[in-house]
């Protein structure tokens, strides 16, 4: 077992090492023009410069405001609207048609509508994380409390519980790791939201300067701000199921 | 005759165009162990999750300790078929989830929750998940469950039947043990007429079409009993006997299924 995750270790680090290699080789060798490709020593070196100036942190911080302002108001509608949908048939026969027609959207494409509506500044982004990422958090809600097992709902009532204890004590830890799996859904969406949202136009933000960078055929801090963005991903996607593991270690499989 | 602890008054059930229970009356008295035996269709789990209050009469009234019984409470422990435990919780929240529910939750309670682990020889494991554990664990957890809440009467609704041959006969072991030390006014439903007899005072063999109260068979076999006892004349007679009370009910019941 050990000895197996080990191996699948280095080999991971051997293609990511492998890979950036190959990269730094082809920008330095194959691709003459700095235009098309930059390094990724270079990329490192924009991203000193970046930190150095103080812009890395003044753009990084207003994207990370715009996805936890937009994360945050998905989750307090997201949840509850997932659970009026699990608890009235009425209510999910009205709303269904529209979540699933929403969640299927590519609602990002509505960006230059919310900019024309809210302006440049950071609730157009939000607006945008919202409406990528309120979707999925409902609809998951919605299915982890319509397959709460009825076997353990009769099995608290056998005791005389109450709805609110049935609720509190089944339907909701029963549909949680489902929760979960909705709002790890919804970190890429709001990541893709905010960039490309600040792409459409907005006064700073990683995306902005990707859309800057580019115009000004800055390769190296251009991918310098994708870098980051897909860093960030990485982090909140492996910190989210390192969260997930220690809130439902039930789940895990044990010898 | 003392008053008895459980008392059935024309008991009826019936859904649109079918009549699952017609018309049961009986009685138990404190600290009698009752299995209900019958063919499948005889209203034998209906039966007893009316009595839990899981579901509602159409007629008639089920009375525990003189009082007139409608909804789950924590005076009945009910024993699932399966286990049923909740696999976020570890084995002893799950013990203990029936004292929660009541709002109890003294030093004296969670004593008694692992004082019922320890019972059901469990102890040890109180920090382990549901699916850590054994079938046969498990099912022990939905007894020590159903125990913590100390209720007047114990409901166990085929609790042996998922588990394989061998332990089934430890847990049925275990089971006259456990009832030893407590004497809980117990109603078993199964399927499987050795068991009843092994674990019971008396049997109610059910009849079908509708379900009613066919026959009550007195088990005068000494205690404490164990498996050895399943050798005797006198237990292979009670089970033939009861056998033959049945056998036309299950052919026919069989051959229904099938056509």
């Amino acid at each position: 077992m050990g000895g197996k995750s080990h191996a699948a270790g280095v080999i991971a680090l051997i293609s990511v090492v492998g890979g950036l290699l190959a990269w730094e080789a082809a920008s330095r060798l194959l691709v003459s023009n700095k235009l098309f490709l930059a390094a990724p020593t270079q990329i490192v070196m924009a991203v000193i410069g970046l930190a150095r100036s103080g812009a890395l942190a003044h753009h990084a911080a207003v994207s990370a405001g715009e996805f936890a302002a937009g994360f945050a108001i998905s989750t307090v509608i997201g949840i509850p609207l997932g659970l009026v949908m699990a608890s009235s048939k009425t209510a999910k026969s009205a709303l269904q048609p529209w979540v699933y027609g929403l969640y299927a959207t590519p609602t990002v494409a509505l960006a230059p509508l919310f900019i024309l509506w809210l302006g440049i500044g950071i609730w157009s982004k939000v607006l945008v994380v919202l409406s990528l990422v309120v979707f999925p958090i409902a609809l998951n809600t919605e299915a982890g409390l319509r397959t709460t097992s009825r076997e353990l709902v009769e099995t608290v009532r056998s005791f005389g519980a109450s709805a609110s204890q049935v609720f509190f004590k089944v339907s909701l830890p029963s549909a949680a790791p489902l929760i979960f799996t909705g709002l790890r859904l919804g970190i890429g969406r709001g990541l893709i939201g905010v960039v490309v949202a600040e792409l459409f136009g907005a006064r700073a933000g990683l995306g902005q300067l990707i859309s800057e960078s580019s115009e000004t055929f800055n390769m190296p801090n251009l991918f310098a701000g994708v870098c980051l963005l897909a860093l960030s991903g990485i982090a909140l996607t492996v910190g989210f199921t390192s969260l997930e593991r220690r809130l439902f270690p039930w789940r895990e499989e044990q010898g | 005759m003392a008053h008895p602890k459980l008392e059935v008054s024309w008991l009826r059930k019936s859904f649109p165009g079918l009549d699952v229970i017609g018309g049961i009356s009986a009685a138990v008295q404190k600290g009698e162990f009752i299995s209900i035996v019958g063919p499948s269709g005889c209203g034998k789990t209906t039966f007893l999750r009316i009595v839990a209050g899981l579901e509602q009469a159409s007629g008639g009234e089920v009375r525990l300790d003189g009082r007139v019984v409608r909804e789950p409470g924590a005076d009945r422990g009910f024993v699932f078929q399966s286990d049923n435990l909740l696999p976020w919780r570890t084995i002893y929240d799950n013990a203990r989830i029936g004292q929660e529910i009541a709002g109890r939750s003294g030093a004296a309670e969670r004593q008694r929750t692992m004082d019922m682990l320890k019972l059901v020889g469990l102890e040890g494991f109180e920090h382990y998940y549901p699916r850590q554990l054994s079938g046969g664990m498990r099912q022990r957890v939905n007894l020590a469950r159903a125990l913590a809440v100390d209720p007047e009467v114990l409901l166990m609704d085929e609790p042996f039947s998922a588990l394989d041959a061998q332990t089934r006969e430890i847990m049925q072991t275990e089971l006259l043990r456990i009832w030893e030390r407590g004497r809980k006014t117990v109603l078993f439903v199964t399927h499987q007429i050795d068991e009843a007899v092994l674990l019971s005072d008396r049997v109610w063999v059910f009849a079908r079409r509708p379900g009613r109260l066919q026959e009550v068979i007195d088990i005068p076999i000494p205690r404490p009993r164990d498996l050895s006892a399943k050798r005797t004349p006198d237990f292979v007679a009670l089970v033939d006997r009861i056998w033959r009370l049945i056998e036309h009910d299950v052919r026919d019941s069989v051959l229904h299924e099938n056509t």
